[in-house]
């Protein structure tokens, strides 16, 4: 053994008694495993025993020959392997994926067999010296000996590419095959899968789709494109659950994504005739719902959809507040809103997945265009008035409610929340007054819906006004058991007690009420008077109403409904064929405004013109004369004598209350500055103004020029001070 | 037919052993009875169409082995050794279940010796270590013998005459030696070694101002996210605790010791999962006082600390052993006597409270003392004294069992592990392993 290296002297061996085995030993062993490897290849291993085999592996393990059963292993499988790459590479045409898959088969059965035998050297050869395991080992000598194979590498995915190509254009392919040969891929180690199919094939399906798109955008409208863009992607969702990696849809989905949608979105969005503005004018829920669901999958997608349909929003919401026409009629011009809102409201919900981003935007249009028109508080508020005078008539409890929901989604849109309530006081003040309010439980609703959403300060004076009501009624009704009897067959007198700052106040305008009247309201002021001490009781006589009962000259008894002024002027006819203009102003000393109106309604009104005006003509002169209409007849034994008046309010009652409301609001502007500054004492003018800007929002848009006004009158009256360093500062004065 | 289809005959060397699938089914794909089946777990039919499988194997392992796989315990009978049936069940590739049939989950409380071995050496050992899969390695002088879980020995680790301070498993298959370094030579530190053959993987270096310094190192410890700590004495005043990344083996941190104080000596790391801190103490006698401290190395501050320094010293008040218990936040430690004591960890600058058990022992010391160390094992305290080991449970720390060999003198240092515990006397390097026996199969 050491011949030749006997130059030293002497050397010390250990002691070893080395049992000789057969020197062919290893040798004859590894010819067996070989052997038996050929065997599994060739399809004939039914002949071998595998204990045997087993224990020769073993063994070889054992007499420390691990080396060279791995080697034979790597050598015997690299030959076989390429062998199976002849076999598939002369396949033809469309066999060369079968053949590619038979062989595959082929070698896993075999390699779980080699795997089998040689399981002692996976157990403990292989990691004692740091090697890849049987199992591996025949995955990677599959991939380099024929995947990788220069015949086999590119013509298998060129394969693959084009099956896929013909499936997307409409032919039927070997999925199964398909699949077989993916999952090969995969079995290889994710890196295989990536390189050698995944990546050429996203970058071959972004130029098949840029092409296509390009195609489908040229010759159709936007809501088939759609259609298209929408089939496709889930062709290849289907594509990727029937024959890829599962991690693939993200990545095949994401290019179809880019190249369908993101590329083409403005130019979609925009499409003449076709494009979301066409779909939201026309409803088309289904097209609408699928844009929002492919959109929503490309980056800035939906804020695309939700910036145009804002715009157009406003756009037609504007001209809506600002048509003319509309403005007309304030019921008919709130109905449109309604109409428009539950349009988008529907929109939103069905086609846009009810998101919360579109519903904000909704809000944030509507908001911008009702308040564009000054009037809109007033609008609104005479909608309900509208309603609850005569529109809710055998309506249902639900439907009542759901009415006024809608008119509270268009309050909260209002920024000048305190014109509603001004506007609101003085329809509701008309509305109990008149008796007119038939659903009770429908105003307090409302009340309620307001309370929740302005908080209670909004609401207290609404409800002194119900408050009143009730009271009047009860001082009524004690009155009437007091006085009852000695009034008996004289007129009789209702009367509402109002308490002074609940109501909207109303100039108090006086007149000479006829005698019994007059005599009959001291009776009740005695009696108020005497029930209540220290209060004052002041006659509103514009606000009442009365029924006579009148006879005419054809002896026809008709009961007239009319105002407190009219019936001042009408008894004054109880005396009197005719009287002028003039004689009357006298006898009623009612403004001449009022008394002209009053006058116009009792004889120009055609059907109910208990009086004749001599000369006949529209307008009321200061040189008429006037006297009872014997002629006068109607159909109905009780007449309704309307006091003309404007539904709406004419240019200079508008004036009148829009000062009122700048003025209610000052004390409002002054007592948030007071708050602020005296929670921070010191604060410079802009935050000033962004502070009282917020606190008021929810009852009305302050104007920062009206918020400086308010600061300098507090510095006047030393609640505040200028900073005398910084002159931008102010201080609150404790 | 006759013959059931699920029976599988063997014939092992001549004797012949019928079963079923189903128990052979038991020993899974990855042995030589996995081969046996198909894919569905059916019985693959036999290469010679007989219904009989020859194995050239011991037929008395064999049967062990086949009881094994039919009622999940492992007995073996006197006159089979186990080295043998280690061998076989290597063969078959049933090594793991006879590894989890052989003993159970730890329990202090339920340990039994399982065996002695008797070491090579003479002498003093430094330290045992039990490994996470069941086997240890023993240091002592400038050698470290690894067992594996069979208790069967691999190549010693030899480090030419460089003392072995301390060593510790990195994971089932490679552990850390610290060593002392040798005047003149540049060499020790710390290095990697496989446990299989003993050879050097890496080492660990130590950089002071961008130069490599040779250095002597201590006590070690591995925090959860693979870093390696340890205890650094260099030649130009590098004293500290260093820090490496143990998967690439580069130095990451050094944490210099604060004048007038101990960390460059430290007897004892730990690293406390719940805080990110580590605990370093160097105690009585390497220095003359001790010194316990919890160290943050993400702001590199020493967050709590306590030392007896200008306390009057007297032997019961000496601390010998600290284990931080970061279930009770405090630190445990330990007296010559094998008194108990507990400091708080949420208070800085607290004093010991020293639950005085006994004194018993007090004159009663043997001629070659050992003194007390500490352990903890979920909840559980050890403290080893003399040839015993006292394990403590519950919130007062209430003594339960102690274990004892008579044989190989005072116990220097032991180790809990792989659900073993290995002791390490300090006559002759035996060592003993004691195991908690495994549940019976659930009825």
């Amino acid at each position: 053994m050491n011949s030749g290296q006997k130059k030293r002297n002497f050397q010390i061996e250990a002691f070893k008694h080395k049992v000789v085995v057969d020197p062919k030993y290893a040798d004859k062993t590894w010819k067996i495993l070989e052997h038996a490897i050929h065997e599994i290849y060739n399809h004939n291993a039914s002949g071998l025993s595998f204990e045997e085999l087993y224990r020769n592996a073993y063994n070889m393990v054992l007499h420390k020959f691990g080396e060279k059963l791995y080697s034979g292993l790597v050598s015997t499988m690299t030959f076989h392997l390429q062998e199976m790459s002849k076999c598939i590479e002369a396949a033809h045409g469309g066999s060369f994926l079968e053949e590619l898959n038979v062989k595959w088969s082929d070698h896993n059965k075999a390699l779980q067999m080699i795997r089998d035998i040689l399981m002692y050297m996976d157990r403990t050869f292989i990691p004692s010296t740091n090697r890849t395991p049987v199992h591996e080992l025949g995955l990677n000598l599959w991939r380099d000996n024929v995947i990788h194979s220069t015949k086999i590498k590119t013509r298998l995915l060129n394969t693959l590419l084009e099956l896929i190509l013909r499936e997307r254009t409409g032919e039927v392919i070997n999925r199964g095959l398909m699949r077989n040969i993916i999952k090969m891929l995969m079995d290889l180690g994710p890196s295989v899968y990536h390189d050698d199919f995944e990546k050429p094939f996203l970058e071959e399906s972004a130029d098949f789709y840029s092409a296509e798109s390009q195609e489908f955008i040229e010759c159709s409208d936007c809501g088939d494109y759609l259609k298209k863009a929408e089939r496709r992607l889930n062709e290849e969702i289907e594509r990727v659950s029937h024959y890829l990696d599962a991690k693939s849809e993200a990545q095949i989905t994401n290019v179809v994504e880019k190249e369908m949608i993101a590329n083409h979105m403005l130019r979609l969005v925009h499409m003449e005739n076709s494009g979301l503005v066409k779909m939201l004018l026309d409803d088309k829920f289904e097209d609408l719902g699928r844009m929002y669901n492919l959109f929503r999958r490309v980056p800035n997608g939906l804020s695309t959809i939700r910036d145009v349909m804002t715009s157009h929003i406003r756009d037609t919401g504007k001209q809506l507040v600002t048509d003319p026409e509309k403005s007309k009629n304030p019921v008919e011009f709130v109905d449109c809103l309604l109409a428009k809102r539950d349009k988008y409201d529907k929109i939103i919900i069905s086609a846009f997945n009810n998101d919360k981003t579109f519903q904000n935007a909704l809000n944030s249009s509507f908001e911008y265009f009702i308040n564009l028109n000054p009037r809109s508080p007033e609008y609104i508020s005479l909608f309900v008035d509208d309603k609850l005078r005569k529109g809710l008539k055998g309506v249902k409890e639900e439907d009542i409610e759901l009415i006024l929901d809608k008119v509270m989604m268009l309050f909260r849109y209002l920024q000048e929340k305190d014109v509603f309530e001004k506007y609101y006081k003085q329809h509701l003040a008309k509305r109990l007054l008149s008796g007119k309010t038939v659903p009770d439980d429908a105003e307090r609703s409302l009340i309620v819906k307001l309370k929740t959403e302005c908080g209670y300060q909004f609401t207290s004076k609404l409800e002194g006004m119900f408050t009143d009501m009730k009271t009047s009624q009860d001082t009524m009704q004690g009155f009437n058991a007091t006085y009852g009897s000695e009034l008996g067959n004289g007129p009789t007198l209702v009367v509402q007690v109002l308490t002074t700052g609940s109501w909207p106040t109303q100039p108090s305008v006086t007149c000479n009420l006829p005698a019994e009247m007059s005599a009959l309201c001291e009776k009740f002021r005695s009696y108020y008077l005497g029930t209540h001490t220290g209060r004052r009781l002041s006659w509103q006589t514009n606000m009442g109403t009365a029924d006579l009962r009148a006879t005419f000259g054809n002896g026809q008894k008709y009961e007239l409904n009319v105002s407190t002024h009219q019936m001042c002027v009408l008894m004054l006819f109880n005396n009197a064929d005719s009287l002028s203009y003039k004689e009357i102003e006298q006898a009623t000393e009612i403004p001449s405004s009022d008394l002209k109106r009053c006058l116009q309604s009792l004889a120009c009104v055609k059907g109910k013109n208990v009086l004749r005006k001599e000369p006949m003509s529209k307008d009321i002169g200061e040189d008429d004369a006037f006297s009872v209409n014997d002629k006068f007849t109607s159909k109905l034994r009780k007449v309704k004598i309307g006091t003309v008046v404007a539904q709406k309010e004419s240019e200079p009652e508008k004036q009148e209350t829009r000062q009122r409301v700048e003025e209610d609001r000052k004390p409002q502007i002054e007592a948030a500055i007071v708050r602020i500054m005296k929670s921070r004492r010191v604060l410079d003018h802009n935050n000033i103004i962004a502070e009282v800007t917020k606190q008021l929002q929810s009852r009305f848009l302050a104007n920062p020029g009206e918020i400086k006004k308010r600061i300098e009158s507090l510095i006047e009256r030393d609640f505040l001070e200028r900073d005398n360093a910084d002159r931008r500062l102010y201080r609150y004065l404790a | 037919m006759g013959i059931q289809k699920d029976s599988v005959r063997f014939n092992v060397s001549g004797r012949i052993f019928e079963t079923t699938a189903t128990t052979i089914a038991n020993a899974g794909r990855n042995s030589l009875f996995g081969a046996m089946f198909d894919d569905n777990w059916d019985l693959q039919p036999n290469a010679t169409g007989t219904t009989e499988h020859f194995i050239d194997r011991n037929s008395d392992c064999f049967a062990v082995l086949l009881d094994l796989l039919r009622i999940g315990e492992l007995h073996v009978p006197p006159n089979i050794p186990e080295k043998l049936l280690y061998r076989e069940a290597l063969f078959y590739g049933l090594l793991d279940h006879v590894r989890s049939a052989k003993w159970g989950p730890f329990d202090g409380n339920k340990l039994h010796l399982s065996q002695s071995i008797t070491g090579r050496a003479p002498g003093d050992g430094t330290a045992i270590r039990a490994g996470p899969d069941g086997g240890c390695c023993v240091a002592h002088g400038s050698m470290v013998h690894v067992y594996d879980w069979m208790l069967e020995e691999h190549p010693p680790i030899t480090l030419d005459y460089q003392r072995v301070n301390d060593v510790i498993w990195a994971d089932s298959k490679s552990i850390v030696i610290s060593a002392c370094e040798r005047l003149g030579r540049g060499e020790g530190g710390m290095g990697l070694f496989s446990a299989s053959t003993g050879e050097l993987r890496y080492k660990f270096h130590v950089t002071h101002e961008n130069q490599v310094k040779s250095y002597t190192a201590g006590a070690l410890s591995f925090s959860s996210d693979y870093k390696l700590f340890s205890s650094c004495k260099g030649r130009s005043n590098e004293y500290g605790i260093g820090v490496w990344d143990q998967v690439t083996g580069k130095q990451i941190d050094f944490f210099y010791e604060p004048p007038g104080w101990s960390l460059g000596d430290a007897d004892r790391l730990q690293w406390l999962h719940g805080t990110n801190c580590l605990l370093v103490a160097t105690l009585f006698p390497r220095k003359d006082n001790c010194y316990v401290s919890l160290l943050d190395f993400r702001d590199k501050s020493m967050v709590w600390s306590w030392s007896d320094i200008g306390a009057p010293i007297t032997d019961e008040r000496r601390v010998r052993d600290a284990i931080a218990m970061e279930d009770t936040n405090s630190i445990c430690v330990v007296n010559e006597y094998e008194d108990l004591g507990f400091m708080d960890l949420r208070f800085a600058a607290g004093s010991v409270r020293w639950s005085s058990r006994s004194r018993l022992m007090k004159g009663k010391m043997p001629d070659e003392p050992c003194y007390p160390k500490l352990a903890l094992h979920e909840g559980q305290l050890f403290s080893s004294m003399n040839d015993s080991i006292s394990v403590f449970c519950g919130p007062d720390w209430v003594l339960t069992s102690r274990l004892r060999n008579s044989y190989g003198g005072s116990i220097c240092d032991f180790s809990i592990g792989g659900d073993r515990l290995f002791s390490l006397h300090s006559e002759e390097n035996v060592f003993d392993i004691w195991e908690t026996q495994p549940p019976p199969p659930i009825m």
